[in-house]
């Protein structure tokens, strides 16, 4: 017989604030690739005022965790379930936060003269949208084999980054007149390059709601 | 430091007539430690408890087969002195049952029992005794009124203080905070943990959170087995097995 029905519907009750969490730190990841891809200003100033709700969102649902452990004293999973959910709904609220960053470049470059074609940054783009839609989704179903495919990306996004790092900086040597828009570019790589440090971060946490080991820091290879 | 096993039961099984209460436990409880016995009413918990100091042989049609030890002594062996065995093993239960005599005599009586006579060592251990179960304050006044008067938290520290009058090495305690209240059921939570720099302490309580509060090692019980037994620690944040694990979460039970 089910014991603790009360608690366990709060518990569904704040996965699914998480959830609605997850998908405005990604839709805001998504906008603001896309405003930098796009030189579009617009969408960039919408990811930047979108930024207030995910921060709201954050506080409320540490409230509900505070609550959740204070009044119902959780233990083996579901303590890991609320822990886990405070982690990573840290690390959604800093990937909004990555979002506004990458925003904050869009804005600036879509008042300039577009930059040699660079597809390594197309390629870093991708990579980084996979990993964060691949670790949110091992949330929702608990699958630790596709967050452990998320920790195993996380070095193609650190070497993708880096070889951006040295192209661009090639490109300033060669034409010094875009070294502002370059330096611009060199940050929306870095940005990119965290949204994927945050999406491992997401899957590390979704092994240790599930199995309860603690794979932080060790499954990056 | 090697860990030193106090109590140990291997292959223990138990039988009420036909029915097997208990199947084929085996396990350890170290010395100076609190082992929490956990599981759903009718596991198994009271019944495991009752072998360690043999409080079953009193049940008529019951039998024990496996070995359950005291250190080195098979506490089943024939013509132990079981008596003997008691004081080595004290008892606190769920319902707190003090004599109807004074508070002095009910914690003297364990050392009448077992011949001691003189009167100022009976004195030394009684009020040594009040003050590890923590109730001396509350009663060196009133020694010599009836244990009666006293609230169901404070009847059953001075049960704790008569079962440790005679300096048992182990203490079975079966839900002994059940019938208090949570300022009563605190204060026995505080005692335990004192009370295990001198005494091995295994007890039997339906709440996961007092086992999680007071406990070293707990043991998971169902259906007259031992599922699962690691540190309490372990045990409340990533149980190895399934059904620990629903049971902790309160998904049955
Ligand atoms: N004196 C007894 N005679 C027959 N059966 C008993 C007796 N005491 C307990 N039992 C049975 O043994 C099983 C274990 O009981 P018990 O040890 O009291 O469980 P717990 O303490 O875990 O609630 C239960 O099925 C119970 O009905
Ligand atoms: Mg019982």
């Amino acid at each position: 017989m089910e014991q603790r029905a009360h608690f366990h519907k709060k518990l569904e009750e704040l996965k699914m604030q998480v959830l609605r969490m997850a998908a405005l730190s990604e839709k805001a990841v998504y906008n603001s690739i896309k405003s930098y891809l796009e030189y579009n200003s617009d969408l960039a100033e919408d990811v930047i005022m979108g930024d207030i709700e995910i921060n709201d969102l954050e506080n409320a649902i540490d409230r509900f965790n505070l609550e959740l452990l204070a009044l119902d004293q959780p233990m083996a999973k579901d303590l890991r379930s609320i822990v886990g959910a405070m982690r990573i709904t840290m690390n959604l609220e800093r990937l909004g936060d990555e979002a506004v960053n990458l925003a904050h470049r869009a804005l600036f470059l879509s008042t300039r003269p577009p930059l040699p074609y660079n597809q390594k940054m197309e390629q870093l783009t991708e990579t980084s949208k996979k990993m964060l839609a691949s670790a949110l989704k091992s949330f929702v179903e608990e699958d630790v084999k596709l967050a452990e495919q998320v920790c195993a990306m996380d070095n193609e996004a650190d070497e993708l980054s880096l070889k951006i790092l040295k192209q661009y900086i090639n490109d300033m040597v060669t034409e010094s007149r875009i070294v502002e828009r370059g330096v611009h570019a060199i940050m929306a790589a870095r940005h990119l390059e965290r949204v994927g440090d945050l999406a491992t971060n997401v899957a590390e946490t979704v092994i240790f709601i599930v199995e309860g080991e603690n794979v932080k820091h060790r499954c990056r290879g | 430091m090697a860990k030193q096993i106090k109590v140990a039961s291997e292959g223990l099984n138990f039988y009420y007539g036909e029915f097997k209460a208990l199947d084929n436990i085996t396990l350890e409880f170290e010395e100076h430690q609190v082992t929490a016995l956990i599981g759903p009413s009718g596991c198994g918990k009271s019944t495991y408890l009752r072998c360690i100091n043999r409080m079953n042989d009193l049940i008529p049609g019951t039998r024990v087969e496996g070995r359950l030890t005291l250190g080195n002594e098979d506490i089943y062996a024939p013509g132990l002195d079981v008596v003997a065995l008691r004081r080595r093993i004290g008892m606190v239960f769920q319902k707190p049952n003090p004599f109807p005599k004074t508070i002095f005599e009910n914690v003297a009586y364990g050392l009448r029992v077992n011949g001691v006579r003189d009167k100022q060592a009976i004195e030394q251990q009684v009020v040594e005794s009040l003050r590890r179960a923590a109730l001396w304050d509350e009663v060196k006044d009133r020694l010599h009124s009836s244990a009666l008067g006293l609230s169901g938290g404070q009847q059953q520290r001075l049960c704790i203080a008569r079962a440790l009058a005679v300096e048992p090495e182990v203490v079975l305690m079966d839900e002994p905070a059940s019938a208090l209240d949570p300022i009563a059921t605190q204060k026995i939570e505080d005692l335990i943990h004192e009370l295990k720099k001198n005494f091995t302490i295994i007890i039997v309580t339906h709440s996961m959170q007092q086992a999680a509060r007071v406990s070293d090692r707990t043991a998971f019980f169902y259906m007259g087995r031992l599922i699962e037994v690691d540190r309490t620690k372990t045990m409340f944040t990533q149980p190895k097995n399934k059904q620990t694990e629903d049971y902790i979460t309160g998904r049955f039970g």
